[in-house]
Protein backbone atom coordinates (compact mmCIF):
# COMPACT_ATOMS: atom_id res chain seq x y z
CA UNK A 1 0.00 0.00 0.00
CA UNK A 2 1.62 3.50 -0.46
CA UNK A 3 1.98 5.43 2.31
CA UNK A 4 -0.39 8.91 2.09
CA UNK A 5 -0.74 9.14 -1.39
CA UNK A 6 -2.71 12.53 -1.45
CA UNK A 7 -5.83 12.27 -3.70
CA UNK A 8 -8.23 15.18 -4.93
CA UNK A 9 -11.46 13.93 -6.49
CA UNK A 10 -13.92 16.34 -8.07
CA UNK A 11 -17.28 15.19 -9.49
CA UNK A 12 -20.27 17.27 -9.61
CA UNK A 13 -22.64 14.06 -9.38
CA UNK A 14 -22.06 13.04 -5.51
CA UNK A 15 -22.60 9.27 -6.45
CA UNK A 16 -19.16 9.17 -8.05
CA UNK A 17 -17.23 10.60 -5.17
CA UNK A 18 -19.26 8.25 -3.08
CA UNK A 19 -18.57 5.26 -4.89
CA UNK A 20 -14.60 5.87 -5.84
CA UNK A 21 -13.58 7.11 -2.47
CA UNK A 22 -13.48 3.82 -0.65
CA UNK A 23 -12.49 2.08 -3.97
CA UNK A 24 -8.99 3.94 -3.95
CA UNK A 25 -8.83 4.17 -0.03
CA UNK A 26 -8.39 0.50 -0.76
CA UNK A 27 -5.00 1.05 -2.41
CA UNK A 28 -4.09 3.45 0.06
CA UNK A 29 -4.92 7.19 -1.19
CA UNK A 30 -6.28 9.65 1.19
CA UNK A 31 -9.16 10.91 -0.65
CA UNK A 32 -10.98 14.58 -0.48
CA UNK A 33 -13.76 14.44 -2.41
CA UNK A 34 -15.12 17.70 -3.91
CA UNK A 35 -18.66 18.50 -5.90
CA UNK A 36 -17.67 21.94 -6.20
CA UNK A 37 -15.16 22.58 -8.97
CA UNK A 38 -14.49 26.38 -6.74
CA UNK A 39 -13.95 24.85 -3.76
CA UNK A 40 -11.71 22.36 -5.18
CA UNK A 41 -9.34 25.20 -6.97
CA UNK A 42 -9.58 26.24 -3.30
CA UNK A 43 -8.44 23.64 -1.56
CA UNK A 44 -5.87 23.07 -4.59
CA UNK A 45 -4.63 26.64 -3.82
CA UNK A 46 -4.05 25.66 -0.39
CA UNK A 47 -2.22 21.80 -0.75
CA UNK A 48 -0.26 20.04 -3.10
CA UNK A 49 -2.15 16.93 -4.18
CA UNK A 50 0.08 14.05 -6.09
CA UNK A 51 -3.23 13.03 -8.17
CA UNK A 52 -5.74 15.31 -9.28
CA UNK A 53 -8.86 12.94 -10.65
CA UNK A 54 -11.52 15.73 -12.36
CA UNK A 55 -14.82 15.42 -14.24
CA UNK A 56 -14.39 17.72 -17.09
CA UNK A 57 -17.79 18.95 -17.91
CA UNK A 58 -19.13 20.61 -14.65
CA UNK A 59 -21.18 24.55 -14.59
CA UNK A 60 -19.21 27.14 -14.30
CA UNK A 61 -15.64 25.75 -14.03
CA UNK A 62 -15.23 22.58 -16.59
CA UNK A 63 -11.88 19.87 -15.99
CA UNK A 64 -9.54 21.29 -18.53
CA UNK A 65 -10.08 24.41 -16.30
CA UNK A 66 -9.24 22.82 -12.82
CA UNK A 67 -6.48 20.95 -15.35
CA UNK A 68 -4.90 24.51 -16.27
CA UNK A 69 -5.06 25.28 -12.45
CA UNK A 70 -3.13 22.45 -11.59
CA UNK A 71 -0.90 22.89 -14.21
CA UNK A 72 0.10 26.53 -13.38
CA UNK A 73 0.45 25.74 -9.39
CA UNK A 74 2.27 22.31 -9.30
CA UNK A 75 4.16 20.27 -12.19
CA UNK A 76 4.63 17.45 -10.01
CA UNK A 77 0.72 16.76 -9.35
CA UNK A 78 -0.71 14.19 -11.88
CA UNK A 79 -4.40 15.08 -13.05
CA UNK A 80 -6.51 12.36 -14.43
CA UNK A 81 -9.67 13.23 -16.29
CA UNK A 82 -13.18 11.48 -16.22
CA UNK A 83 -16.00 12.21 -18.71
CA UNK A 84 -19.24 10.77 -19.81
CA UNK A 85 -18.42 13.29 -22.86
CA UNK A 86 -15.59 11.66 -24.15
CA UNK A 87 -14.67 12.66 -27.88
CA UNK A 88 -11.25 12.37 -29.50
CA UNK A 89 -11.09 16.59 -29.45
CA UNK A 90 -11.30 16.72 -25.92
CA UNK A 91 -9.17 13.53 -25.26
CA UNK A 92 -6.48 15.56 -27.50
CA UNK A 93 -6.56 19.02 -26.06
CA UNK A 94 -6.55 17.21 -22.46
CA UNK A 95 -3.75 15.97 -23.32
CA UNK A 96 -2.07 18.61 -24.77
CA UNK A 97 -2.90 20.74 -21.92
CA UNK A 98 -0.85 17.84 -19.47
CA UNK A 99 -3.29 15.62 -18.20
CA UNK A 100 -2.09 12.39 -17.47
CA UNK A 101 -4.60 10.12 -18.59
CA UNK A 102 -8.35 10.27 -19.89
CA UNK A 103 -10.59 7.90 -19.07
CA UNK A 104 -14.16 7.56 -20.16
CA UNK A 105 -17.58 6.43 -17.96
CA UNK A 106 -19.04 4.50 -17.07
CA UNK A 107 -15.64 2.69 -15.99
CA UNK A 108 -14.95 0.04 -13.19
CA UNK A 109 -13.04 1.38 -9.98
CA UNK A 110 -10.34 -1.14 -11.52
CA UNK A 111 -9.61 1.35 -14.15
CA UNK A 112 -9.18 3.93 -12.49
CA UNK A 113 -6.85 2.25 -9.45
CA UNK A 114 -4.98 0.99 -12.35
CA UNK A 115 -4.70 4.46 -13.63
CA UNK A 116 -3.76 5.91 -10.41
CA UNK A 117 -1.23 3.16 -9.73
CA UNK A 118 0.58 4.25 -13.06
CA UNK A 119 0.82 7.75 -11.42
CA UNK A 120 1.62 6.05 -7.93
CA UNK A 121 4.61 4.42 -10.08
CA UNK A 122 5.96 7.72 -11.85
CA UNK A 123 5.76 9.87 -8.79
CA UNK A 124 7.77 7.16 -6.83
CA UNK A 125 5.39 5.84 -4.98
CA UNK A 126 4.50 2.27 -4.77
CA UNK A 127 0.65 1.43 -5.14
CA UNK A 128 0.27 -2.79 -4.47
CA UNK A 129 -1.89 -3.15 -7.77
CA UNK A 130 -1.39 -4.89 -10.46
CA UNK A 131 -1.16 -3.49 -14.09
CA UNK A 132 -0.55 -6.06 -16.63
CA UNK A 133 1.64 -5.51 -19.99
CA UNK A 134 -1.63 -4.48 -21.80
CA UNK A 135 -2.80 -2.16 -19.76
CA UNK A 136 0.19 0.10 -19.94
CA UNK A 137 0.17 3.24 -22.25
CA UNK B 1 2.67 5.41 -27.73
CA UNK B 2 1.16 6.56 -30.90
CA UNK B 3 0.09 4.95 -33.95
CA UNK B 4 0.43 6.58 -37.45
CA UNK B 5 -1.48 6.13 -40.52
CA UNK B 6 -0.27 7.15 -43.95
CA UNK B 7 -2.66 7.43 -47.22
CA UNK B 8 -1.42 8.39 -50.62
CA UNK B 9 -3.00 8.97 -53.67
CA UNK B 10 0.01 6.70 -54.93
CA UNK B 11 0.70 3.71 -53.46
CA UNK B 12 5.14 3.06 -53.50
CA UNK B 13 5.08 7.12 -53.19
CA UNK B 14 3.18 6.39 -49.16
CA UNK B 15 4.99 3.34 -48.81
CA UNK B 16 8.66 5.00 -49.53
CA UNK B 17 6.99 8.31 -46.52
CA UNK B 18 6.10 5.52 -44.28
CA UNK B 19 8.61 3.57 -44.45
CA UNK B 20 11.42 6.45 -43.87
CA UNK B 21 8.49 7.33 -40.52
CA UNK B 22 9.06 4.07 -39.53
CA UNK B 23 12.81 3.93 -39.19
CA UNK B 24 13.30 7.17 -37.60
CA UNK B 25 10.66 6.39 -35.14
CA UNK B 26 11.42 2.93 -34.57
CA UNK B 27 8.00 1.42 -34.96
CA UNK B 28 6.83 -0.99 -36.80
CA UNK B 29 5.54 -0.75 -40.30
CA UNK B 30 2.51 -2.43 -41.72
CA UNK B 31 1.86 -2.65 -45.08
CA UNK B 32 0.16 -5.23 -47.41
CA UNK B 33 3.46 -7.95 -46.77
CA UNK B 34 0.47 -9.08 -44.31
CA UNK B 35 -2.18 -10.08 -47.06
CA UNK B 36 -0.45 -13.12 -47.22
CA UNK B 37 -1.35 -14.20 -44.04
CA UNK B 38 -4.76 -12.62 -44.40
CA UNK B 39 -5.30 -14.99 -47.40
CA UNK B 40 -4.57 -18.16 -45.23
CA UNK B 41 -6.85 -17.07 -42.27
CA UNK B 42 -9.79 -16.04 -44.18
CA UNK B 43 -8.80 -18.76 -47.03
CA UNK B 44 -9.94 -16.33 -49.56
CA UNK B 45 -7.05 -16.23 -52.42
CA UNK B 46 -4.40 -13.62 -51.82
CA UNK B 47 -5.09 -11.89 -55.25
CA UNK B 48 -8.72 -11.44 -54.66
CA UNK B 49 -7.92 -9.84 -51.06
CA UNK B 50 -5.51 -7.62 -52.92
CA UNK B 51 -7.57 -7.03 -55.46
CA UNK B 52 -10.71 -5.55 -52.81
CA UNK B 53 -8.40 -2.85 -51.95
CA UNK B 54 -8.28 -1.73 -55.40
CA UNK B 55 -10.65 1.35 -56.28
CA UNK B 56 -10.40 1.06 -60.06
CA UNK B 57 -10.14 -3.04 -60.40
CA UNK B 58 -12.76 -5.11 -62.32
CA UNK B 59 -15.88 -6.61 -60.02
CA UNK B 60 -15.69 -8.93 -62.14
CA UNK B 61 -15.91 -12.51 -60.70
CA UNK B 62 -15.74 -10.82 -57.55
CA UNK B 63 -18.87 -10.90 -55.40
CA UNK B 64 -19.28 -8.44 -53.07
CA UNK B 65 -19.75 -10.56 -50.23
CA UNK B 66 -16.55 -11.87 -51.08
CA UNK B 67 -15.19 -8.83 -50.89
CA UNK B 68 -16.88 -7.04 -47.83
CA UNK B 69 -15.41 -10.44 -46.53
CA UNK B 70 -11.70 -9.73 -47.95
CA UNK B 71 -11.97 -6.16 -46.32
CA UNK B 72 -13.25 -7.52 -42.90
CA UNK B 73 -10.54 -10.18 -43.03
CA UNK B 74 -7.97 -7.19 -43.56
CA UNK B 75 -9.64 -5.06 -40.77
CA UNK B 76 -9.34 -7.65 -38.49
CA UNK B 77 -5.27 -8.63 -38.97
CA UNK B 78 -4.47 -4.41 -38.88
CA UNK B 79 -6.61 -3.86 -36.06
CA UNK B 80 -5.03 -6.57 -33.94
CA UNK B 81 -1.79 -4.99 -35.16
CA UNK B 82 -2.46 -1.42 -34.34
CA UNK B 83 -3.30 -2.96 -30.65
CA UNK B 84 0.54 -3.55 -30.56
CA UNK B 85 0.94 -0.01 -30.43
CA UNK B 86 3.70 1.47 -32.08
CA UNK B 87 2.76 1.31 -36.02
CA UNK B 88 3.14 2.70 -38.82
CA UNK B 89 0.35 1.65 -41.02
CA UNK B 90 0.40 2.84 -44.74
CA UNK B 91 -1.50 0.66 -47.23
CA UNK B 92 -4.67 -1.07 -45.56
CA UNK B 93 -7.32 1.14 -45.97
CA UNK B 94 -6.72 2.11 -42.57
CA UNK B 95 -7.30 5.73 -42.83
CA UNK B 96 -11.06 4.48 -43.37
CA UNK B 97 -11.90 2.28 -40.78
CA UNK B 98 -9.69 3.39 -37.54
CA UNK B 99 -12.42 6.92 -36.99
CA UNK B 100 -12.04 8.59 -33.36
CA UNK B 101 -8.76 7.41 -32.18
CA UNK B 102 -6.92 9.74 -30.24
CA UNK B 103 -3.44 8.12 -30.58
CA UNK B 104 -3.72 7.87 -33.96
CA UNK B 105 -2.46 9.86 -36.36
CA UNK B 106 -3.61 10.41 -39.94
CA UNK B 107 -1.78 11.42 -42.65
CA UNK B 108 -2.60 12.21 -46.29
CA UNK B 109 0.32 12.22 -49.32
CA UNK B 110 -0.27 14.20 -52.00
CA UNK B 111 1.85 13.49 -54.70
CA UNK B 112 2.98 15.27 -57.46
CA UNK B 113 -0.08 15.58 -60.04
CA UNK B 114 2.47 16.89 -63.52
CA UNK B 115 5.12 14.24 -62.26
CA UNK B 116 2.67 11.46 -61.96
CA UNK B 117 1.07 12.44 -65.16
CA UNK B 118 4.28 12.22 -66.94
CA UNK B 119 4.94 8.99 -65.41
CA UNK B 120 1.96 7.52 -66.62
CA UNK B 121 2.27 9.19 -69.81
CA UNK B 122 5.57 7.33 -70.41
CA UNK B 123 4.18 4.32 -69.47
CA UNK B 124 1.19 3.74 -70.95
CA UNK B 125 2.69 6.00 -73.91
CA UNK B 126 -0.24 8.32 -73.72
CA UNK B 127 -0.17 11.92 -74.33
CA UNK B 128 0.05 14.26 -71.21
CA UNK B 129 -3.78 15.36 -71.27
CA UNK B 130 -4.70 11.70 -71.73
CA UNK B 131 -2.71 10.86 -68.84
CA UNK B 132 -4.24 13.75 -67.00
CA UNK B 133 -7.54 12.29 -67.43
CA UNK B 134 -6.39 8.88 -66.04
CA UNK B 135 -5.23 10.56 -62.91
CA UNK B 136 -8.79 12.24 -62.57
CA UNK B 137 -10.36 8.73 -63.14
CA UNK B 138 -8.15 7.17 -60.65
CA UNK B 139 -9.15 9.75 -58.14
CA UNK B 140 -12.71 9.73 -59.03
CA UNK B 141 -13.00 5.83 -58.33
CA UNK B 142 -10.72 6.12 -55.05
CA UNK B 143 -13.20 8.72 -53.67
CA UNK B 144 -16.58 6.15 -54.92
CA UNK B 145 -14.94 3.38 -53.66
CA UNK B 146 -14.21 4.98 -50.21
CA UNK B 147 -17.51 5.72 -49.77
CA UNK B 148 -19.21 2.29 -51.28
CA UNK B 149 -17.56 0.20 -48.90
CA UNK B 150 -16.74 2.60 -45.29
CA UNK B 151 -19.03 5.61 -46.31
CA UNK B 152 -15.81 7.62 -45.74
CA UNK B 153 -14.57 10.14 -48.19
CA UNK B 154 -10.80 9.42 -48.52
CA UNK B 155 -10.28 12.63 -50.84
CA UNK B 156 -11.83 14.74 -47.96
CA UNK B 157 -9.03 17.09 -45.67
CA UNK B 158 -10.74 16.72 -42.84
CA UNK B 159 -10.56 13.27 -42.19
CA UNK B 160 -6.57 13.71 -41.77
CA UNK B 161 -4.82 15.38 -39.32
CA UNK B 162 -2.03 16.96 -41.94
CA UNK B 163 -2.40 16.55 -45.60
CA UNK B 164 1.19 16.85 -47.31
CA UNK B 165 1.38 17.77 -51.15
CA UNK B 166 4.61 16.32 -52.03
CA UNK B 167 4.71 19.16 -54.91
CA UNK B 168 5.76 21.54 -52.32
CA UNK B 169 7.67 19.74 -49.87
CA UNK B 170 10.29 16.39 -50.44
CA UNK B 171 9.48 12.86 -48.95
CA UNK B 172 12.27 13.60 -46.48
CA UNK B 173 11.29 16.91 -45.33
CA UNK B 174 7.73 15.20 -45.24
CA UNK B 175 8.89 11.92 -43.16
CA UNK B 176 10.70 14.20 -40.26
CA UNK B 177 7.23 16.84 -40.38
CA UNK B 178 5.24 13.59 -39.22
CA UNK B 179 8.07 12.27 -36.66
CA UNK B 180 7.81 15.79 -35.03
CA UNK B 181 3.97 15.25 -35.11
CA UNK B 182 3.60 12.42 -33.63
CA UNK B 183 5.47 13.64 -30.72
CA UNK B 184 2.50 16.16 -29.60
CA UNK B 185 1.53 14.65 -26.11
CA UNK B 186 -2.41 14.92 -28.01
CA UNK B 187 -1.09 11.55 -30.40
CA UNK B 188 0.03 9.77 -26.79
CA UNK B 189 -2.04 6.84 -26.04
CA UNK B 190 -4.34 7.01 -22.86
CA UNK B 191 -6.98 4.92 -21.23
CA UNK B 192 -9.64 5.92 -23.24
CA UNK B 193 -8.04 6.20 -26.77
CA UNK B 194 -6.53 2.32 -25.81
CA UNK B 195 -10.78 1.42 -25.04
CA UNK B 196 -11.64 3.18 -28.38
CA UNK B 197 -9.28 0.89 -30.16
CA UNK B 198 -9.88 -2.35 -28.50
CA UNK B 199 -13.75 -1.67 -28.83
CA UNK B 200 -13.18 -1.63 -32.47
CA UNK B 201 -10.80 -4.59 -32.80
CA UNK B 202 -13.37 -6.56 -31.03
CA UNK B 203 -15.99 -5.24 -33.35
CA UNK B 204 -14.23 -6.15 -36.54
CA UNK B 205 -13.89 -9.67 -34.94
CA UNK B 206 -16.74 -10.30 -34.03
CA UNK B 207 -18.21 -9.10 -37.37
CA UNK B 208 -16.18 -10.48 -39.27
CA UNK B 209 -17.12 -14.24 -37.19
CA UNK B 210 -20.60 -13.33 -38.17
CA UNK B 211 -20.06 -12.67 -41.52
CA UNK B 212 -19.84 -16.65 -42.45
CA UNK B 213 -23.36 -16.71 -42.37
CA UNK B 214 -24.41 -13.05 -42.07
CA UNK B 215 -23.41 -11.19 -44.49
CA UNK B 216 -25.69 -7.95 -43.42
CA UNK B 217 -24.54 -7.23 -39.87
CA UNK B 218 -23.42 -4.16 -38.02
CA UNK B 219 -21.21 -4.86 -35.17
CA UNK B 220 -20.34 -1.76 -32.35
CA UNK B 221 -18.36 -3.24 -28.74
CA UNK B 222 -17.90 -1.16 -26.13
CA UNK B 223 -16.14 -3.41 -23.79
CA UNK B 224 -17.00 -6.89 -23.51
CA UNK B 225 -20.64 -5.61 -24.55
CA UNK B 226 -21.37 -5.99 -28.37
CA UNK B 227 -24.35 -4.77 -30.03
CA UNK B 228 -25.12 -6.63 -33.57
CA UNK B 229 -27.44 -4.49 -36.00
CA UNK B 230 -29.28 -6.60 -38.72
CA UNK B 231 -32.48 -6.85 -40.84
CA UNK B 232 -34.32 -9.59 -41.07
CA UNK B 233 -37.91 -10.97 -42.15
CA UNK B 234 -40.91 -11.17 -39.38
CA UNK B 235 -40.86 -14.60 -38.93
CA UNK B 236 -37.58 -15.16 -39.23
CA UNK B 237 -36.03 -12.24 -37.10
CA UNK B 238 -36.34 -14.36 -33.76
CA UNK B 239 -34.48 -17.33 -34.70
CA UNK B 240 -32.00 -15.24 -36.36
CA UNK B 241 -31.57 -13.18 -33.40
CA UNK B 242 -30.86 -16.20 -31.60
CA UNK B 243 -28.36 -17.85 -34.31
CA UNK B 244 -26.05 -14.41 -34.39
CA UNK B 245 -26.31 -14.19 -30.40
CA UNK B 246 -25.05 -17.75 -30.18
CA UNK B 247 -21.91 -16.96 -32.66
CA UNK B 248 -20.75 -13.68 -31.50
CA UNK B 249 -21.16 -15.11 -27.64
CA UNK B 250 -18.49 -17.84 -28.57
CA UNK B 251 -15.81 -15.22 -29.56
CA UNK B 252 -13.30 -14.44 -27.09
CA UNK B 253 -13.68 -10.75 -25.21
CA UNK B 254 -17.35 -11.06 -25.62
CA UNK B 255 -19.15 -11.32 -22.37
CA UNK B 256 -22.85 -10.18 -23.72
CA UNK B 257 -24.47 -9.84 -27.05
CA UNK B 258 -27.13 -7.67 -27.75
CA UNK B 259 -29.10 -8.18 -31.30
CA UNK B 260 -31.31 -5.63 -33.09
CA UNK B 261 -32.90 -7.17 -35.55
CA UNK B 262 -34.92 -4.99 -38.11
CA UNK B 263 -37.85 -5.70 -40.72
CA UNK B 264 -36.38 -5.81 -43.85
CA UNK B 265 -39.13 -4.08 -45.80
CA UNK B 266 -37.75 -4.82 -48.93
CA UNK B 267 -37.15 -8.73 -48.89
CA UNK B 268 -40.76 -8.70 -47.25
CA UNK B 269 -42.14 -6.42 -49.99
CA UNK B 270 -40.33 -8.65 -52.54
CA UNK B 271 -41.89 -12.25 -50.96
CA UNK B 272 -45.13 -10.45 -51.37
CA UNK B 273 -45.01 -9.66 -54.82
Amino acid sequence: MAEGLEVLLLDDEPIVGKRLKPALAKIGCNVEVFEDPKKALERIDQKEFDIVVTDIRMDEVDGLQVLEHVRQSSERTKVIMITGYAMMAVAREAMEKGAFDFIAKPFKPDDLRKVIAKAAKELGSNIQFEISETDGS
Amino acid sequence: MSIILISSDHYETGRAVAQQVAEATDYALLDREILGEVASASQIPEPKIRKSLEPSSSTVGFSSKVRNRALASIQAAVMARLLDDKVVCHGLAAHLYVLGVSHVLKIRILTNVDERASRIASERRVGIEKARKILKKQEAAGKRWSLDVFGQDETNPSQYDIVISLSQIDPDEAANAIVETVSYRKFQSMTYSIKCLRDKELSIRVRLALMEKYNDVDVTADGATVVVRTKALRREKRKKAESIRTLASQIPGVSYVEVHAVRDIFREAAESA
